[in-house]
């Protein structure tokens, strides 16, 4: 069924900006330049958590080649993401709340001597207890690391849908666990960057208007912002957005160096430029929480599932960050995938003196798939069902909405658990077992934007505006970000195929808030559905125009007017004609071209030219219905918006605004892993993921980043996560924090499964983010299919499978998991010229599978 | 992050190297291919008034084979030269399998044999940058007095992370240095301190010009097993190299050696009697395996735990005898 006539939608084409990005010649933020630029350099506090009792930069003041020193009371207004959040400020103005926090920065004409620098500003501080454990933080009843968040919490929030306690009584089977997930982060490849400019006033002298260039998934955000911590308007501060990087929602917030860079270049009035190191990326995080779930499911012996409750705790960090909508998100999603009649959910985001934790591919939701799909597949082994049979008899049977008021409607969650059912063999998984191998699986789901947007605003959640000009050249303005993902040639894929052209004669302005309308950003993969859809009626309202100025010049109803590939003709008849553009680019082109030629000029003889009186024809060239339709005015322009509908803004409870959507994806997978029963090593042969897009409207780029949420999630499974001592974090760098190498990484054979759903842009939804979230448990489900192990506490590092099959096998306990060296300190001392936070180790839930030995004091 | 400020030297010969060493004693610094060096230096570990570059010095980068003697490796060839060169894996395979392991391939195109075996030490509580040492206070190793992996001593044990030092051992290698006193041979087993800071037996004015492999060791079947968490970029966490020569089916002579667990690599001392004058078995395998894990004295100074990096060279050894078995009957 989707392989309907489009010309363009549905083909694999190169991503617009490729060559760019590929020869070089493209742009990233920490490539620009521009004269006068200085750079600043952040100081960061030491101390997880003190007040600042005083900060004397005069020595570095006095450095040469220093310009000035920033520090919290320059910008004090609070800001942060959530609108219920406004927790940060610029710089720290009464004390500092993590390892890392911002405490000065240095404006300087080298980054050496503003690095040099830092080591000359003198800050005071008084320590204050810290708190590093959420469950402990929970109990605090002074030093709280905000005074308005009492007992450290964040936020807590506590649903029941449906009758809970009626269905666990339903059950046959009831199994309660506690999962672990640890920390992990995004590890973009572009560090961040954030170059901030004002132009003066001529009359005055004074700072007018800011230009921010910055490695963001959400100029808009950043506007808004920036507006709040310098006291302007908007309409005074533009930003804009370079080629990024990567952002898996690690650039979806406003990070310190873009608010600090503005404020500096105010103060320094000059321009001013902030790369992140390495380790500065890490300490900015807005990561995936550490989260603990302890999650209980009832199930009746014919598979069918009667209750869930969860409890999840997530260590937030220091800010509020997303984490409200974190904590939602992984309560309400888990609904719309499996059909589930009773939940119960608590929700507890949790303040702890660390980096602040946000949004991250997945958001919200990976880490209770991860021990929803484990459980589940406990539970089909208690009951002697095969793990398959039982998500097939949960499925959902759309149009429907879920008991916590989740509309659902396309569905393609069972064909992609036939497909990787049949690919990867399952049936005959018995047959011919090699020792120690074995296979998991696990599905997966995911939002196409939120329904109701953060901000609160009944505004539309993306406009589009294009222009089409008398050199036949469209111009589609749009506030996407292309972070990477391909949002640039979406865009220009849907005007293309709407417009009846070719990609080539599309050329995409996008993220510049001064040139596009807005759009929310790049995040909660809603980009493909909501500025899909205003680019897909912006073209609208635009080919209205042509098409009534083509039947006028052809003589037929509107109707019978088709525009495909540049050529306009009357239905029944024969596209056969070689269009300008054509000859410029030469007939062969099939390959969609990139945009960016300078068509115009050499269509401008021909399309500029006088119209001569002809009679009525039966097919028109692109660039003669264009001028056809501009007649005598002048460039055409269509606009189009795209709100989601009042119908999918789900139920009307407490936090109820999250989790709704639009549309959600579906993911299957199937992993095939080997264990080394004796190194605890676990190999991953290879993966099955089967994705559920709606339509692929580029189904090389949905290929992309299925593979690429696949891997992402496997790093997580395996091996990444933070490890601190004490608020400090050990391995805050690309060489300790271990993402997976080439080296390691399996094959992941992807299958698309188009569901065509019904509002989409040509029925297309989320791609990017809905298959990681399978991949953790499919692995932690293969592991223990392999080796009869299971690993409830991620990632399923060597020492924790090694231990975990040790016990199994009864040997001889060795504490691989518990870093118990016992030369190590007991205690954290004042040392060698700077304080070690004097404090207590974190107590964990007696349960917990990652206990450590307590720290006696 | 920076480069600290220092002023580069390239000296042209061995001489004038050595003169710069004695010239600018304790601010002078020997680079060779950077790899390990210049992060370093970005972390304000090493900030030396002098940078030497030896790369101009001709001579250095030749694997010269003297037939009688054995192989002579200067102190620049690459680790993209030792692991090319079809010779090493022929004759001296346990090298060929410890080279293939470091690092990255790019990394190992700059690397140099010479600086491998005089790498630094390594631990998480110094492999940080200066804002984080702060953090946490300093250590004994650079700028504090407290070690934080075992806080009740004064030593440092730091990892010695490199991992040909390990196959060296076992083919006996002896290092040729050049000092104001002219060249001496030393004997690899003898040129580690087994001491986090003072990890290496050079004097100031000491420079590494070349290794030798002498022919004895020609031929010995070998294997070299590397715990990382990667199967690439990483540091070993744990490294066993093992070189057996037969007789026959028997074994006339084997060394295993360890690194990545202990502040310097060590000969395993017992190996030898568990294995000479018998056929390898898996027993004797797992013999060496234990006696492997005697020796290894693992802390905390890297992510994974010290009780699984000494369980695992005890699975590492035991399985790396057993590849130079399979090796030497192939």
């Amino acid at each position: 069924m989707s392989k309907e006539n489009f010309s363009i939608i549905g083909k694999p084409v190169a991503l617009v900006d490729s060559a760019g990005k590929t020869t070089g010649q493209g742009k990233y933020a920490d490539d620009l330049s521009i004269p006068g630029m200085l750079i600043g350099k952040i100081l960061h506090s030491h101390l997880p958590h003190a007040k600042i009792k005083k900060i004397d930069f005069s020595r570095a003041l006095e450095l040469e080649g220093v310009v000035t020193v920033v520090i919290g009371k320059d910008a004090p207004n609070t800001y942060g993401i959530l609108p219920v959040g406004h927790d940060e400020t610029a710089l720290a103005v009464e004390k500092v709340r993590y390892v890392g926090d911002n405490v000065a920065c240095v404006v300087a004409e080298t980054e050496s001597i503003a690095e040099a620098a830092l080591e000359l500003i003198d800050v005071e501080y008084e320590p204050l207890p810290a708190w590093f454990d959420p469950e402990d933080s929970m109990k605090a009843t002074a030093n709280f690391i905000h005074e308005q968040r009492p007992s450290n919490l964040e936020k807590d929030y506590h649903h029941s849908f449906g009758d809970p306690d009626a269905g666990f009584a339903q059950a046959d089977v009831v199994l309660e666990n506690r999962y672990v997930a640890n920390e992990v982060t995004h590890a973009a490849m572009e560090p961040h960057c954030t170059l901030a400019s004002f132009e003066f006033d001529p009359q005055t002298g004074l700072e007018g208007r800011l230009t921010v260039q910055s490695s963001t998934q959400v100029p808009y955000y950043l506007q808004h912002k920036l507006s709040i911590v310098l006291d302007m308007p908007m309409s005074q501060i533009r930003v804009i957005k370079p080629l990024v990087g990567g952002g898996f929602g690690g650039k979806s917030e406003i990070i310190p160096l873009e608010i600090i860079a503005a404020v500096a270049a105010r103060k320094a009035k000059a321009p001013v430029k902030i790369t992140y190191t390495r380790e500065e990326v890490f300490l900015a995080h807005r990561g995936r929480p550490r989260t603990i779930i302890d999650l209980k499911t009832g199930i009746k012996n014919d598979g069918s599932i009667t209750a869930v409750a969860a409890k999840v705790i997530q260590d937030g960090g220091a800010y509020c960050s997303y984490g409200v909508v974190t904590i939602l998100y992984s309560g309400a999603l888990l609904g719309a995938l499996y059909d589930i009649p009773n939940i119960k959910y608590d929700g507890y985001r949790v303040l702890t003196n660390k980096p602040a934790c946000g949004a991250m591919r997945g958001h919200g939701t990976v880490n209770v798939r991860f021990a929803f799909e484990s459980q589940l597949d406990e539970l089909a082994a208690k009951i002697g069902m095969d793990p398959l049979a039982v998500r097939r008899k949960n499925l959902l049977k759309p149009p429907c909405i879920t008991v916590n008021g989740l509309r659902v409607q396309s569905y393609g969650l069972p064909e992609c658990i036939d497909v990787v059912a049949r690919e990867s063999k399952w049936s005959e998984r018995g047959k011919n077992r090699k020792k120690s191998r074995g296979l998991g699986m696990a599905c997966s789901h995911y939002v196409s934007g939120a329904a109701s947007s953060i901000i609160r605003s009944d505004m539309p959640h993306s406009t589009v505006n294009i222009k089409i000009d008398r050199d036949g050249g469209v111009v589609v303005y749009t506030g996407a970000s292309d972070i990477g993902q391909g949002s640039d040639t979406m865009v220009a894929q849907i005007a293309a195929e709407v417009l009846g052209c070719k990609l080539g004669r599309v050329k995409v302005v996008a993220a510049d808030t001064d040139l596009t309308p807005v759009d929310i950003g790049s995040y909660s993969s809603r980009v493909t559905f909501m500025n899909g859809n205003a680019t897909l009626r912006a073209a609208e309202e635009i080919k209205r125009k042509i098409v009534a100025a083509a039947s006028r010049k052809m003589a037929c109803s509107p109707e019978d007017v088709i525009m495909r590939e540049d050529v306009v003709y009357k239905k029944g008849m024969s596209p056969q004609t070689s269009s300008l553009l054509e000859k410029v680019l030469g007939k062969k082109d099939d390959a969609p071209t990139v945009s960016g030629h300078v068509e115009g000029q050499i269509l401008r003889g021909s399309v500029q030219q006088k119209r001569k009186e002809e009679g009525p024809k039966d097919k028109l060239s692109f660039e003669e219905a264009v001028t056809a339709a501009m007649d005598n005015t002048g460039a055409l322009t269509g606009s189009g918006s795209y709100a989601p509908p009042l119908e999918a803004k789900g139920g009307k409870h407490k936090g109820g605004g999250v989790g709704p959507s639009p549309a959600y994806s579906y993911s299957a997978q199937v992993a095939d892993v080997t264990v080394d029963e004796e190194t605890g090593e676990v190999t991953v042969n290879k993966i099955w993921a089967a994705h559920d897009c709606g339509r692929a409207l580029n189904p090389v780029s949905v290929e992309g980043q299925v593979i690429g949420s696949v891997w992402m999630g496997l790093g997580q499974a395996l091996q990444e996560e933070f490890v601190w001592k004490d608020g400090l974090l050990m391995n805050a760098g690309m060489l300790e924090y271990k993402s997976p190498s080439a080296t390691e990484s399996p094959e992941i054979e992807s299958f698309i499964v188009e569901s065509i759903d019904p509002e989409g842009p040509f029925g297309a939804k989320e791609a990017s983010e809905g298959s990681l979230a399978a991949a953790i448990p499919a692995i932690a489900n293969a592991i223990y299919d392999a080796v009869g192990v299971r690993l409830r506490e991620s990632p399923f590092t060597p020492e924790r499978v090694l231990s975990a099959i040790r016990a199994k096998n009864n040997l001889k306990k060795i504490e691989m998991t518990n870093r118990v060296d016992p030369t190590a300190p007991h205690k954290l001392r004042e040392h060698g010229g700077s304080l070690w936070f004097k404090g207590r180790g974190p107590k964990r839930h007696e349960d917990d599978p990652a206990r450590r030995a307590e720290h006696a004091d | 992050m920076s480069l600290p400020e220092f002023k580069l030297l390239r000296p042209r010969s061995v001489e004038e190297a050595v003169g710069m060493l004695h010239r600018h004693q304790g601010e002078i610094q020997i680079c060779a291919g950077g790899t390990d060096l210049l992060p370093s230096m970005k972390q304000r570990l090493f900030a030396p008034k002098y940078l030497m570059d030896i790369r101009g010095i001709d001579g250095l980068e030749r694997i010269r084979v003297t037939p009688g003697l054995g192989v002579e490796l200067g102190a620049l060839t690459t680790l993209s030269a030792v692991e090319d060169s079809g010779f090493i894996s022929k004759n001296y395979p346990v090298l060929h399998e410890a080279v293939k392991t470091v690092a990255s391939p790019i990394l190992r195109n700059m690397g140099t044999m010479g600086g491998n075996i005089s790498l630094d030490t390594r631990c998480l509580w110094y492999n940080q940058s200066l804002q984080w040492r702060k953090s946490c206070g300093f250590c004994i190793k650079k700028d504090g007095d407290l070690c934080h992996v075992a806080p009740g001593g004064k030593k440092c044990w730091a990892a010695f992370s490199a991992d040909t030092p390990a196959a060296l051992l076992c083919l006996s290698a002896e290092v040729n240095i050049a000092s104001p006193q002219g060249y001496r041979r030393v004997p690899i087993a003898q040129l580690y301190n087994n001491d986090g800071v003072d990890r290496i037996k050079l004097a100031k004015t000491d420079m590494i010009t070349s290794i030798y492999l002498p022919e004895s060791s020609a031929g010995w079947s070998g294997a070299y097993k590397k715990l990382r968490m990667r199967g690439s970029i990483d540091y070993p966490l744990a490294g066993v190299a093992v070189a057996v020569k037969y007789r026959g089916k028997t074994v006339e002579d084997a060394r295993v050696a360890i690194t990545g667990v202990n502040p310097a690599p060590h000969l395993i001392p017992d190996a030898p009697h568990a294995l000479v004058g018998r056929e390898l078995n898996e027993h004797a395998a797992m013999v060496v395996g234990e006696l492997a894990a005697r020796v290894a004295k693992p802390l905390t100074t890297s992510l994974l735990t010290p009780e699984y990096r000494r369980e695992m060279v005890r699975v590492y050894a035991k399985r790396a005898v057993m590849a130079a078995g399979a090796a030497s009957s192939n």
